[in-house]
């Protein structure tokens, strides 16, 4: 069995990953998918603490928290489509502009 | 171990993909490699149900949500502009290495509580019958929680991209006209 250690580094790794990625893109559709990558990560952090102590419930919160990640991206995507109706672009720059 | 550094290899090469990629449909389409990958670890780490899940909400649903907006919208390629912080990528990618080498090495710090067969054997394989016990006794509150948050976010996720119907005038609130028309009240 692999250590515990090991999957946290990981995703440590990826949760940097997503972090760099989320600075240097000026998508926001890609930035979003950096947001996702980081989330992702925080996950693989929690099931490994899970068999670390052999608790079932960090199981269940990362259960709960792929429910969020769907409804998060049902409401971020329809910022973007409805942004993109009235500005034809997805770069974080010229979105500057709180108003509609 | 050879499964862990295959799968890990797998996922960190699906993420710098998905950060590197130009464009963003093969962006999206590196982390579903990234997400399968996790999926796999997961069954690595007893939770079958998670991994199931992984792959169906996760690499299914949302990236599939991913891809339709990233086509329907044709916004697979970057604008071309200038970059207004020309030196914002590099001290992103050395904060990022300084981040993953910190992360990396606080993982190190961790003192397992329990013997980790014995811990594992507790999880009983992270099949949906244990998971679902929890979630239905300790996790009873959140469960409901976020079935009501999954209705707010159809209705937000509808309302928002609803179009206003033809002809009707967006009305203007009271605040609006009182501060838009000082003249007429002047007057």
């Amino acid at each position: 069995m692999v250590e515990t250690p090991y999957y946290i580094a990981l995703a440590g790794i990826l949760f940097s990953i997503g972090a760099v990625g989320f600075l240097m893109r000026r998508s926001v559709i890609q930035m979003f998918l950096c947001v996702e990558l980081m989330l992702n990560s925080a996950n693989l952090v929690l099931v490994a603490f899970a068999r670390a102590w052999g608790n079932l419930e960090a199981q269940t919160a990362v259960f709960i928290i792929l429910t969020l990640a769907a409804a998060e991206v049902a409401i971020g995507l329809g910022i973007i489509v409805a942004i993109f109706r009235k500005r034809v672009s997805t770069n974080v720059d010229e979105l500057s502009s709180l108003k509609g | 171990m050879i499964v862990f550094v295959l799968l890990s290899l797998l996922a960190v090469a699906g993420a710098l993909g998905t950060i590197l990629w130009k464009n963003a449909l093969y962006s999206a389409l590196s982390l579903v490699g990234t997400l399968l990958a996790l999926a796999c670890i997961f069954v690595t780490l007893e939770a079958q149900f998670l991994a199931s899940v992984q792959v169906i909400v996760y690499a299914g649903a949302i990236m599939v949500l991913f891809l339709f907006v990233i086509m329907l919208l044709n916004a697979q390629y970057p604008d071309q502009h200038e970059d207004p912080l020309p030196w914002l990528a590099p001290v992103a990618i050395a904060g990022g290495i300084v981040l993953a080498g910190a992360l990396a090495y606080t993982a190190f710090l961790f003192k397992a509580p329990k013997a980790l067969e014995t811990a594992a054997k507790a999880l009983q394989g992270g099949t949906p019958g244990p998971v679902g016990e929890t979630l239905f006794t300790k996790f009873l509150l959140p469960f409901e929680a976020v079935s009501l948050l999954l209705i707010i976010a159809v209705v937000g996720a509808v309302a928002l991209v609803k179009r206003e119907p033809e002809g009707k005038q967006v009305r203007e609130t009271l605040e609006e006209r009182a501060t838009h028309t000082p003249e007429e009240v002047v007057a």
